[in-house]
């Protein structure tokens, strides 16, 4: 990695940090999900389908604290693109592919450091991986914070309307955290959505809970191989496309 | 005399009409957000509901469903308080002050038309909720709306109140996502109040919670088997909904009327 990459990826991470309080808003929600929902949703649901609702929902949080803080960085690329700054980061002595690359990194690197606190968390709640477990949760957290960071910044340049690119994506993570397994069960999915289960368990954010469960000891049978590499795929998708796009709009007018 | 408060209504009328017309600019963003929502009711919601032990008397997704409206009109409702943080970063708050009109019209006309504009925004998700719990008397409805509407001009006066109270950015971030989370979480808009009273602190907390307040009020209208589960009586609900619309409401104009100065965001 060249070391514009590793500049403009910090530069995105110093600014993560000016954030700070809508971070500490963010991590207010994530753990009154926990703490609050979970804790009582629990005393509602059917023990048969989710014995323990808190163990369940917590390697699901996980997900979801990686997702929103990795999808953090789409709003600026946005607000970029709004007020041209990005003509000034296409002036900067760097190729157009090493600032796509670091602005990925940079998204990253958010979701991976807002996470780690909740790793923590997990643990104390659901479980202590084994070394072998924590490899398939880093390998996980890192996959998924890239193609997370990825897809936001694609979404955020494809209109310059700041109303129109929070909703585009309020509605792309709203469709993934609904489509998912973070709340609800596979029973649960099969039942729901019948033919379009499968879909649902193989998007992204499923595969990650799944692997978060099977880590921290929630699930026991898991086809680990199986989901690290269709996690893999994914994320060689949907990064490929993402850097498409984003290269492609940085130029675009209008 | 007379002249003065025919200006002052007229006054007042601008500044409401004046929040209301931006709403114009937002029909893509609406039908968006509508449809998300529609999404969120059959996807989430169905799904959520099949989990649920049907134990408690009353059919879970029908209880989701006015309780999902209501956190949806108290979000829209407390977003204005993001647009007036916008508004002071734009210089358009020092604007509304310079204006020959008199700072309690101007807090009024902003609560009243934010609190219509988040009305009228929620109507169409209020129609598709209606149809999908299907009133047993349509009387109902217009006692819903008129609620409703005085639950968002509260949630609406609180928002001018805190935002234009800590004139900073960061602290309206702050302040705002930590209500949401709690308000939320810690009111009977997911979970019954016999499940909420397992922990009392939590308990307690939903029973002074506004939200706690219009989403059982909407059940008690619309499904008359959960008035045995509801966290106050009704009167008791429709009553805290009118003193928080009239308390915050009054509370907006004493902060304009008194405390606001130009200048000073942070």
């Amino acid at each position: 990695m060249s070391i514009s990459v590793l500049v403009i990826a910090g530069r995105d991470l110093k600014r993560f940090w000016s954030y700070k309080f809508w971070l500490a808003g963010q991590v207010v929600m994530n753990i009154a999900d926990i703490v609050i929902f979970g804790l009582l949703f629990n005393n509602m649901v059917n023990r048969s389908l989710i014995p323990d609702y808190i163990k369940f929902v917590t390697p699901g949080i996980l997900s979801l604290a990686l997702f929103i803080s990795s999808f953090s960085i789409g709003r600026e690329v946005g607000v970029e693109l709004r007020r041209e700054v990005t003509d000034y980061l296409l002036s900067l002595p760097v190729s157009r592919l090493e600032l796509v690359l670091g602005r990925f990194v940079g998204g990253a690197f958010r979701g991976l450091i807002y996470q780690f606190g909740f790793l923590i968390l997990a643990m104390l709640l659901v479980g202590q991986p084994s070394p072998g477990a924590w490899l398939v949760i880093a390998y996980t957290s890192i996959l998924l914070s890239f193609a997370m960071s990825g897809l936001s910044i694609a979404l955020s340049t494809v209109t310059r309307d700041f109303n129109l690119q929070a909703t585009i994506r309020s509605v792309v993570y709203y469709v993934l955290f609904f489509f998912s397994n973070i709340f609800y069960p596979t029973q649960v999915i099969s039942i729901r959505f019948g033919p379009l289960a499968s879909l649902v368990a193989y998007s992204p954010l499923s595969i990650a809970t799944t692997l978060y469960r099977w880590g921290f000891g929630y699930l026991r049978e898991v086809d680990v191989v199986s989901n690290m590499v269709l996690l893999g795929l994914w994320t060689i998708v949907l990064i490929l496309l993402s850097a498409a796009i984003y290269l492609r709009n940085l130029t675009r007018r209008g | 005399m007379r002249r003065v408060s025919v200006r002052g209504l007229l006054d007042l009328i601008h500044v409401i009409e004046w929040d209301i017309m931006k709403l114009k600019h937002q029909t893509l963003f609406v039908a968006m957000r509508t449809t998300w929502f529609i999404l969120q009711v059959i996807v989430f919601g169905t799904t959520i509901s099949m989990l649920v032990r049907y134990s408690q008397g009353f059919n879970y997704y029908d209880f989701y469903l006015l309780g999902v409206f209501t956190s949806l009109i108290y979000s829209v409702s407390i977003a204005r308080g993001y647009e007036i943080a916008d508004e002071f970063d734009e210089g358009i708050i020092e604007y509304h002050l310079a204006l020959p009109v008199k700072r309690s019209t101007l807090a009024l006309g902003r609560v009243l038309g934010g609190s219509i504009s988040s009305f009228l925004f929620t109507l169409p998700m209020f129609i598709f909720i209606m149809i999908l719990v299907q009133p047993g008397s349509l009387l109902w409805i217009p006692v819903s709306l008129v609620a409703i509407y005085l639950f968002s001009a509260g949630v609406v006066g609180m928002a001018v109140t805190i935002v234009l109270s800590v004139k900073s950015t960061d602290a309206t971030d702050i302040l705002m996502g930590v209500i949401d989370a709690l308000l939320i979480r810690l009111s009977t808009v997911f979970y019954p109040a016999p499940i909420l009273a397992k922990i009392m602190p939590y308990y307690y907390s939903a029973l002074i919670n506004p939200v706690t307040s219009l989403s059982d009020f909407l059940r008690v209208l619309f499904l008359p088997e959960y008035v045995v589960y509801t966290s106050l009586p009704p009167q008791a609900q429709i009553a805290y909904i009118v003193g928080l619309a009239v308390g915050f409401s009054y509370l907006a104009i004493y902060i304009v009327s008194h405390k606001l100065e130009a200048g000073g965001w942070r």
